[in-house]
């Protein structure tokens, strides 16, 4: 059932446009997350949707009623911010308790209680699942920040919202703590059925939380869907950059196979002409045609470095390429390499550090590379179209 | 060396400081000096004394409690509805500090006299401001207001802005805002408004002067006995009325004192 939708939304700050036409739907008891760049206007979604900010146009639909005009307290779709915000004069226990003594509360809790879905009624329950008992009588200035995002979080839990919405709930979390949020964000949503809309920078946060993800690029929805089909499969090239998909090739289709489900690109190599380009091989994806300009992605983490002390599996073999390690640099879980291939094209991969130690690499040492041909996505390159010189004689080949 | 710039500096600071502070302190006590401790202790005991200090007091805490009233509101809209009309309310709301008590004074005369159309249709209803203690309240409303609302605001304008909003979200409307969260975070600063206002209204003299009509035991208070009882040369009671309201002063601006401490070393 679709629980919020938001048709059209546009909004501009003293003539800045920051949302040109957002549209979203959140089906009910999902976690949603909107990512996109830092200043994008991510918040901005998030505080129009709780009332605080009025849009200059557009439509909020909550279960399928117009809230445009409902004041932030008629709402009940529950604000949680990147700083907990606790109400400095009141101990923990008053801060969770704070909503269940407001009028507006008070008389919704009553009537939603005959809902399906789980209800959450006394702090003391709250408290228990959020793992915070025995804080209670601790004013905010005497507890950690992990442990004030999770009263935070209870104080938004207690009033049973239609919907949380969170503004970068763990950009202020040391690790730990953010892993620790994170799980229970999870566990929140999967005992209460409660919905969830996450904005974020962080991609890991979208991918390990999110069952829908919506890119936020240039004040317009670019991407929607699953996380793990948009991060792969972005839709356009803004997308694909940010989602750190830094390998992204320029090329034209070659040859479509539809029957050996292939498709081939040639890639223009470095000051080359595109007729000396190589050829790389993708699985066939749908709606292109021979000669179109597209621009070929693969994720860091995708591309092969293959074992010289092996015999390569079949999909290793496809789209091969020895190249030379240019630079390795230690990141804090992977190894991030760049190999220079033999036509100069260059690929960052990422690999375990296990694995870094294992095949003896080092800056210098040539390697073999394989692109696995269902890790290719292309992209169209239709912004492109017609402004590019070279078109007519790369549509001529 | 023994002697380098930073303590020259500091040596600089203290000894002009200290040299304006003593200098204060000699010429304060100096009506001190002017009476007897028998003196003293007789005015003490003269009851038209006390009468015109509790007129004082009745009058100030009356002023006070409408100054409570009125002053949220209006600390509200400047700190929290901010725009064109709020700088013009700002203005308005601080004019008084900086214009003669003596022309408020005045102004209260002439606008609420019966020869003015607002006046003359007030006193036709019975509502006489001039003359009366009604006036007084009045005048010194006017002239402490300003105290009040400035610092309330400055007190409301340290409250988190997000941490409002959140809360809007949680189902709160302004009301609850108000009560729940903008006055008990402001709890300091409200009273150390309501000290400084008290304070001022205690020791007001030149408007309170114009409105009062110095009738003794109903508009006479404490300020204007001190100028009444010099003009007739009674040194001794006024010296000692001088005194209780210097004490008056000193311990209210104790209490605004500690209150804005608070404020500012409370974080939120």
């Amino acid at each position: 059932m679709k629980l919020l939708e938001i048709k059209n939304i546009k909004k501009s700050f003293s003539n800045k446009n920051v949302l040109n036409g957002i549209d979203l739907e959140i089906e009910s008891g999902e976690i949603s997350s909107v990512f996109g760049y830092s200043g994008e206007g991510k918040s901005t979604v998030l505080k129009i949707i709780s009332g605080i900010l009025k849009q200059d146009c557009g439509d909020i639909l909550l279960n399928g009623k117009n809230i445009n005009n409902l004041e932030s307290y008629e709402r009940h779709t529950a604000l949680v911010m990147d700083e907990p915000l606790l109400f400095p004069n009141m101990n923990v226990l008053e801060n969770i308790s704070f909503g269940l003594k407001l009028s507006s509360n008070k008389k919704r809790c009553v009537k939603r209680l005959t809902g399906s879905k789980r209800m959450l009624n006394s702090p003391k329950e709250i408290i228990e699942l959020l793992g915070i008992t025995g804080l209670e009588k601790r004013y905010p200035a005497e507890i950690s920040m992990g442990q004030a995002q999770r009263v935070s979080l209870a104080r938004s839990l207690i009033i049973n919202p239609e919907i949380i919405l969170m503004d970068e709930p763990f950009s202020n979390l040391d690790i730990i703590s953010k892993i620790k949020v994170r799980q229970l964000i999870k566990d929140i949503n999967q005992e209460l059925k409660i919905s969830i809309l996450l904005v974020t920078h962080d991609i890991e946060d979208v991918v390990n939380l999110s069952d829908k993800m919506f890119i936020l690029n240039d004040g317009k929805i670019q991407d929607s869907g699953h996380p793990k089909e948009v991060l792969k499969k972005p839709s356009s090239i803004d997308t694909a950059f940010l989602l750190g998909t830094e390998n992204i090739l320029d090329g034209v289709i070659f040859e479509i196979d539809r029957d050996n489900n292939l498709i081939k690109v040639r890639i223009k190599v470095r000051n080359e002409k595109i007729e000396k380009g190589v050829i790389i091989e993708a699985d066939f994806q749908g709606n292109f045609e021979i000669g179109e300009q597209v621009f070929l992605a693969i994720r860091p983490e995708e591309i092969i470095i293959l074992r010289e002390d092996r015999q390569a599996s079949k999909p290793v073999r496809e789209n091969r390429f020895t190249g030379k390690i240019i630079s390795s640099i230690f990141t804090s879980r992977m190894m991030e390499i760049t190999v220079k291939s033999e036509d100069n094209l260059e690929f960052k991969v990422l690999i375990p550090f296990h694995a870094y130690e294992v095949m003896n690499l080092f800056e210098g040492k040539t390697v073999n590379v394989s692109l696995k041909k269902s890790s290719i996505h292309l992209i169209k390159k239709k912004k492109y179209l017609g402004h590019n010189s070279d078109y007519n004689r790369y549509y001529k080949l | 060396m023994f002697l380098n710039k930073n303590k020259v500096f500091d040596l600089l600071v203290y000894f002009i400081s200290f040299l304006f502070f003593i200098a204060l302190v000699i010429l304060l006590s100096g009506i001190f000096f002017k009476t007897s401790i028998y003196l003293f202790i007789k005015e003490l005991k003269n009851a038209g004394l006390w009468d015109s200090i509790f007129l004082s007091f009745k009058l100030s805490f009356l002023v006070v409690i409408i100054n409570l009233i009125i002053g949220i509101p209006i600390a509200y809209i400047l700190s929290f509805k901010k725009s064109k009309i709020s700088f013009l309310l700002d203005l308005i709301s601080t004019f008084p500090l900086t214009t003669s008590p003596l022309v408020i004074g005045f102004a209260v005369l002439i606008t609420m006299g019966s020869l003015n159309p607002i006046g003359k249709f007030l006193i036709e209803r019975g509502i006489k401001f001039v003359f009366t203690p009604k006036g007084i309240v009045l005048v010194q409303l006017i002239i402490t207001f300003p105290f009040f609302v400035n610092i309330v605001k400055t007190s409301f304008d340290s409250i988190n802005r997000k941490m409002l909003d959140l809360s809007k979200t949680l189902g709160a409307s302004s009301f609850d805002l108000l009560f729940n969260l903008i006055v008990p975070l402001s709890y300091n600063g409200i009273i150390a408004g309501l000290a400084m206002s008290w304070s001022r209204s205690i020791g007001e003299y030149a408007a309170t002067q114009m409105v009062s009509g110095v009738i003794p035991g109903i508009t006479e208070t404490a300020p204007i006995e001190v100028f009444v009882k010099t003009s007739y040369g009674n040194y001794p009671a006024a010296i000692t009325i001088a005194c209780i309201l210097m004490v008056i002063s000193l311990f209210s601006l104790g209490i605004f004192k500690y209150f804005s401490y608070r404020t500012k070393t409370t974080v939120y």
